[in-house]
């Protein structure tokens, strides 16, 4: 179980606090969708998961162990950027082997990890190519499946679909939500699509003037 | 931790541990004692620098005007690099083409005097020499930043003042002068500071103690008279005025511009007199700016390489200045490469823009990037000289260092304007990645860092490596037998009238630091 609890985070410009408020909690092989417009404060909350932002109070606990003393890198978190989730001059393999092996060296167990993971994700023949040789979709996927590569149990997406077509997006989606229950994941989607929620969220929250709602139960109803 | 801090704050004690060597030497009674000589002296510097900066930009004005508006004549690419080559032309090669055309025996007397029967005469020395010269190698440095902002003018402005049936003046005046006038300011005032510290220029064309700016007469008074409580009094004065300016420029400049960015074109159909205008312009402003070096060229041809290039005295000054450029330019970029990294972890929210005090220290470590503007390196080298007197070591050894901070500091504004940015665009682009990724510093910068970086890194390399190599400087106060560089070597050639050695002298210098500012960066893009 991944507990937010009470998170309250304040961002200032010119002096004038814009405080935010989070707290939801998320079971495993559950997708969170957060609901919101622009700049209502839903990638801050990822952030602060992540751990590019420090949280002025609040917990943030996985199966009850805190993980916000953790840096950036301990975290058991992956997150999708709604761009550059790539690097643009690297091939695919090693975009991803930087995924599993920070400092970038190769073994024969990394390769083979590399080669099962392109296989399963469709994109074997895309292993030498440059993120530019490959589609919106195809791009994302890499990022997918370095993701998954990394065995975090808690995968954050900001808006990675955002800019896709709307049949890719809806691939995307299915394959987010496939993962999530195979690899039993507490997954966090921000999105301001509605259709996304209602595809694949398990529960779905909005976020308002730094506030997170509870999830609304005409949503739920309806998606039932 | 943050290792361009450490840079920085060394820099910054380094700057005051010199101030603090000047005034501990001196009476103390710097400003009570301001003569008529001193400020006559002042009133010159402030003239000459005024003269120059205003007809600099004026005629970088015209020219990035045209070349902007310009931009399909055949050589127009090779006319803007030589033009940019300006920025690392070592002032002893142009004042020795300008001296070689405008001189008392130059090409303009001798075709004067075989079509009239007249010679100009005399001319070169004095006010008019010292502005050419500023002008000869400010115009080229304003024009290229100007060209850069005319080009980053929006495509969809000027379809929109075609549309409106603007004129050539109307679109100046209501589209590009609202886009060109911030680099306009930052312009005048780094070229104000660069006239208003310039040494070799005045030194050879100024021709008489009347056209001496503080710059000189320092190193007059050092050298020369040997009257070290005037010189003193000078580097005081001229200290606390350009630190005074850089601190006022300082509201109006955001770095030297950017030399090193993309461009978009302008599409403009011109009308006939405008072209004819834009081409007459580029035509004479091209011919103005390489004529001076084809008589570099011209003049070298002639001379005898057999016995120059044994001389035990030039092979020691090229080799000295070779290991000294060398050092200077890896110093240079490490350094350039730190005080980036620690102002885009001062700047970025990514980062550490949100801690307390990050603004404060990021205006420190730009500050500290600055400091050559501040501090001249005659001042830096007086300053050196003052510290050999108390310190027991050889001084060879202060000159050493003297001449590799002054080299170091110099570089460092111009490295820092190109490396920056491209420092600050990978960081918004890659941190959130490389941060959430893990990645180790190493891999961090093998993978990530290098592949975007190294164009940059080897272009100031070379910038650094070629104005290292040309500078004549610090030299200047250390330069002896036992100490030469190959300015110095071609400023002794030149005082000793020994001019066919100095023009071979001269050809070799340019053509080493134009063929390393050439060919240095394209050597690492082949490596990108």
């Amino acid at each position: 179980m991944l507990k937010i609890d009470g998170i309250v985070y304040t961002y200032y410009t010119k002096s004038i606090p814009h405080p935010y408020h989070f707290s939801l909690e998320a079971d495993k092989g559950e997708v969170i969708g957060i609901l919101g417009e622009s700049g209502s404060g839903k990638s801050t909350m990822l952030d602060l998961i992540a751990g590019f932002l420090e949280p002025d109070s609040g917990s943030i606990l996985l199966d009850g162990e805190a993980i916000l003393p953790l840096p950036i890198e301990r975290r058991p978190v992956t997150i999708l950027f709604q761009q550059h989730n790539l690097f643009e001059h690297l091939s695919v393999k090693k975009n991803i082997l930087l995924g599993i092996s920070p400092n970038g060296k190769s073994t024969a167990e990394t390769d083979t990890r590399i080669s099962q993971i392109l296989q399963e994700m469709g994109l074997s023949e895309h292993i030498d190519k440059l993120p530019s040789a490959l589609s919106g979709g195809q791009q994302q996927r890499v990022a997918l499946a370095r993701a998954l590569l990394r065995k975090k149990p808690v995968l954050l997406l900001d808006e990675p679909f955002s800019g896709l077509d709307r049949k890719t997006r809806l691939e995307m989606l299915s394959l987010v939500q496939t993962i999530t229950q195979r690899e039993r994941l507490h997954t966090i989607m921000v999105t301001h699509q509605t259709e996304d929620c209602e595809l694949i969220a398990d529960r779905v929250y909005k976020m308002k003037n730094g506030t997170l709602l509870p999830s609304n139960p005409d949503f739920l109803q309806e998606k039932a | 931790m943050i290792p361009g801090l450490g840079i920085a704050t060394a820099l910054l004690l380094f700057a005051l541990l010199l101030f603090a060597t000047l005034y501990r030497f001196s009476s103390g009674d710097t400003l009570s004692s301001i003569d008529d000589r001193i400020l006559g002296l002042l009133r010159f510097t402030l003239y000459q620098a005024t003269l120059s900066t205003l007809l600099s930009l004026f005629f970088g004005m015209i020219l990035a005007w045209s070349l902007a508006h310009q931009r399909h004549f055949r050589g127009r690419s090779l006319l803007v690099a030589l033009f940019s080559s300006s920025l690392v032309l070592p002032t002893l090669i142009v004042v020795f083409g300008l001296v070689t055309i405008l001189g008392n025996n130059g090409w303009l007397n001798h075709l004067s005097l075989t079509l009239t029967g007249h010679s100009f005469g005399s001319w070169l020395y004095g006010l008019s020499g010292i502005l050419i010269a500023h002008v000869y190698l400010n115009a080229s440095f304003a024009s290229r930043s100007l060209l850069h902002s005319f080009e980053s003018i929006p495509v969809e402005k000027y379809r929109l003042a075609k549309s409106l049936g603007f004129s050539a003046w109307q679109r100046f005046w209501l589209v590009e002068w609202v886009a060109v006038r911030s680099t306009v300011t930052s312009s005048a005032a780094t070229i104000f500071l660069l006239c208003f510290t310039s040494f070799a220029i005045v030194l050879i064309l100024g021709g008489s103690p009347s056209y001496n700016t503080l710059e000189v007469a320092i190193y007059e008074a050092v050298k020369i008279d040997f009257d070290i409580a005037f010189a003193l009094k000078l580097a005081l004065i001229q200290l606390s005025i350009s630190t005074l300016l850089v601190l006022l420029s300082s509201t109006l400049r955001t770095g030297l511009g950017n030399l090193k960015q993309e461009s978009t074109s302008v599409t403009w159909k011109e009308p006939r007199y405008t072209t004819l205008l834009q081409y007459g312009i580029i035509s004479l402003l091209a011919a103005a700016f390489v004529l001076p070096l084809l008589a570099v060229i011209a003049d070298g041809i002639g001379a005898d390489y057999s016995s120059i290039l044994t001389q035990p005295l030039f092979i020691r000054s090229l080799i000295t200045s070779l290991i000294i450029a060398t050092v200077s330019a890896i110093l240079t970029v490490l350094f350039a490469l730190m005080l980036s990294d620690a102002r885009r972890t001062f700047q970025l929210p990514e980062r550490m823009s949100r801690t307390k005090g990050s603004k404060l220290l990021g205006l420190l470590v730009a500050f500290s990037g600055n400091l050559y503007l501040a501090v001249p390196s005659l001042i830096m080298g007086v300053g050196f000289f003052l510290l050999s007197q108390q310190f027991e070591a050889p001084l060879l050894l202060w000159a050493i260092g003297a001449v590799l901070s002054a080299n170091v500091l110099m570089s460092l504004p111009f490295a820092l304007s190109v490396i920056a940015p491209a420092m600050q665009k990978t960081a918004r682009r890659y941190d959130r990645l490389s941060l959430s990724l893990g990645l180790t510093p190493l891999a961090r910068w093998r993978y990530v860092e290098l592949p975007y970086l190294s164009a940059s890194i080897g272009y100031i390399f070379a910038l650094s490596f070629a104005l290292s190599l040309g500078d004549l400087g610090v030299i200047a106060l250390f330069g002896s037998d036992e100490i030469t560089t190959l300015p110095w070597y071609l400023y002794q050639l030149m005082g000793s009238y020994r001019t066919t050695d100095a023009a071979g002298v001269a050809l070799i210098l340019m053509l080493l630091v134009l063929g390393i500012f050439g060919g240095i960066p394209r050597f690492f893009n082949k490596r990108t």
